[in-house]
């Protein structure tokens, strides 16, 4: 089923006089992983933060089960958060550095829930077990942990309020080829177990090949060619994907 | 020999005492020849790197042991005028993020010009240089500004000034990781290109093995501060001699192996201050057994003499590159 539509999604910058994001249309449906592929400045991050409104886009629309998210007024935007979250890339600046991981995790449930204080620190256990960390995680601060257990972290934060599309935005791009194999694993363990769906953003192929059902490839502000992973990378039409392909053989 | 080092010994200074992070290491380059260093975050390699020019700050750290032979000389016995001389014209290096490597308020010109230890002809070095590093655009612009330029730019320029003053010896500490995958092979490639008609003896250092792989004629990889495989990279891409080897291998993502678990290596890189006895990888090795923890292994054959690994199993487990579980 359905889960997100996209239609016509436009977004200019006009300062720089750049369309980065140039009337994309796509959909995703339920547990499914999708992958955004494309070179820096292609304006797939753009698209990603449109899509949640981190970005305001201009034109187009982003349904979610129906409902016109660009549309919604900004407190039930709000709201809506809950089930569209989003992992970012650079660990060591989506953390604040002085807030220790407990209260970080247990502010998304200051700002969705209306939990006590022990419920909330209860379900911030639980969001650190999801990711294969402890309790004993709870009293450190961003600076005390490494870059695989940070972004671990901001995958427990995503994950907190059972969203149903979590936009990943090159989620493993700074980290070591061996921890980001570990997060790869986490990623598609939890997909599977909680029948997500994924918006996986990322420069490369290899990565999106390994977990992805379907790829689109950006370029440009444009969506140049979508298809299934096995189409894409055994019979490429776009120049574009071909040039994209020959960097990861 | 290009470069030399033997029995290297770091330490650096923690909460008051000193912490060895590398633990006695050999190396070696040979004329012309690229030597990759792999390993992953905190295994100390790019300390490896800044040892061989000791650009370690004396505040954070020191040398304790071990030959840095560049040529006839060695580094650690050299007065001012000779660092001076072997930092300004014999070693260059290209670090990671080039970005944070350019001063942002001064031009790209200046700088290359800054480089170049000889100024006399520095227009035509210069231009002579950005056009063998595809800057061929930017030649003559000299008010262009690094915040002009994109990130593969930008790190051709670092590779232009690190090659103009024409060392025997270039490291690239991480060259091509904040980049894109398309810009890193372009970055790879030239270097490659350059290697071969300067014949530049060049240290590669990554903890992406896909990189390395591409690039180098000999690796070394790196684990807890000391080298625990080290062959040629035909040798070790089609039989990799050391489980950690294995795990780094098993770790890049693949379009064929899609959809598998990747069969990655558990846990993180000891602390240097925790290390464990025997074995430093033995607490995430898939093949341990209870001997692996009495005493660290010394280098073991592979597949013919330069081909070594640190590992005591070697003869009777089979490593099979990518392991198909």
């Amino acid at each position: 089923m359905e889960l997100v539509k996209v239609n016509n999604l436009r977004k200019v910058f006009p300062k720089h006089k750049v369309t980065a994001v140039d009337g994309v249309s796509f959909s995703v449906n339920e547990g499914e992983v999708v992958g955004l592929v494309g070179e820096s400045g292609c304006g797939k991050s753009t698209l990603g933060r449109s899509i949640i409104r981190l970005i305001h886009a201009e034109e187009g629309n982003v349904f979610y089960k129906g409902e016109d998210l660009l549309k919604l007024p900004r407190r039930k935007m709000r709201s809506m958060r809950r089930h569209l979250q989003m992992i970012f890339q650079d660990p060591y600046t989506s953390l604040d550095p002085r807030v220790r991981i407990g209260d970080i995790l247990e502010e998304v449930f200051i700002i969705h829930e209306n939990f006590s204080r022990g419920e909330r620190r209860r379900k911030a256990e639980e969001a650190l077990e999801t990711v294969g960390l402890g309790a004993s995680y709870l009293n450190r601060l961003p600076s005390d942990i490494s870059g695989g257990e940070r972004q671990r972290i901001g995958i427990a934060r995503a994950l907190a309020t059972d969203p149903e599309f979590i936009i990943c935005d090159e989620p493993v791009s700074s980290l070591d080829l061996s921890v980001q194999a570990q997060i790869l694993n986490l990623l598609t363990d939890i997909q599977k177990r909680k029948n997500l769906a994924y918006l996986f953003i990322s420069h490369d192929l290899g990565v999106i090949g390994a977990i992805c059902d379907r790829v689109m490839v950006m370029n440009a502000g444009r969506l140049v060619e979508t298809g299934t992973c096995e189409n894409i990378f055994k019979d490429p039409k776009h120049e574009y994907t071909k040039r994209l392909l020959d960097a990861v053989r | 020999m290009a470069l030399e080092i033997r029995g290297l010994r770091v330490s650096y200074n923690i909460e008051g005492r000193g912490i060895e992070v590398v633990r006695g290491l050999d190396l070696d380059i040979n004329k012309g020849e690229c030597v990759g260093l792999v390993g992953e975050s905190g295994c100390g390699k790019s300390t490896v790197g800044l040892a061989i020019t000791r650009l370690i700050p004396e505040r954070k750290g020191s040398i304790t042991a071990g030959n840095i032979l560049l040529g006839d000389k060695d580094v650690l016995t050299l007065g001012p005028d000779g660092l001076r001389d072997v930092r300004r014209s014999k070693v260059s290096y290209v670090f990671q993020d080039p970005f944070s490597s350019l001063n942002p308020v001064f031009t790209v010109y200046d700088q290359l010009k800054e480089a170049l230890p000889d100024k006399r002809n520095a227009d035509e070095i210069i231009s002579g240089t950005l056009e063998s590093v595809g800057l061929s655009g930017i030649i003559g612009n000299k008010k262009i500004y690094p915040h002009e330029l994109s990130g593969g730019m930008q790190q051709r320029v670092m590779i232009a000034m690190a090659i103009m003053p024409n060392p025997g010896l270039l490291i690239l500490d991480e060259p091509t990781t904040a980049l894109d995958v398309t810009v890193q092979n372009q970055i790879l490639d030239l270097v490659a290109r350059l290697k071969d008609e300067m014949k530049l003896s060049v240290l590669f250092i990554s903890h992406d093995l896909r990189t390395v792989f591409r690039i180098s004629d000999r690796v070394f990889v790196m684990y807890a501060g000391k080298i625990v495989e080290k062959g040629l990279k035909q040798n070790i891409s089609l039989k990799p001699g050391h489980p950690y080897t294995v795990g780094l291998m098993d770790s890049m993502p693949s379009f064929e192996r899609r959809k598998q678990k990747f069969n990655a290596i558990e846990g993180r890189a000891p602390l240097f201050s925790e290390l464990p006895k025997g074995c430093k990888f033995y607490p995430r090795c898939k093949f341990r057994v209870d001997d692996c923890a009495l005493r660290e292994p010394g280098m073991e054959i592979v597949s013919g003499e330069d081909h070594v690994s640190r590992c005591i199993r070697i003869k009777e487990i089979a490593l099979d590159g990518i392991s198909k579980s």
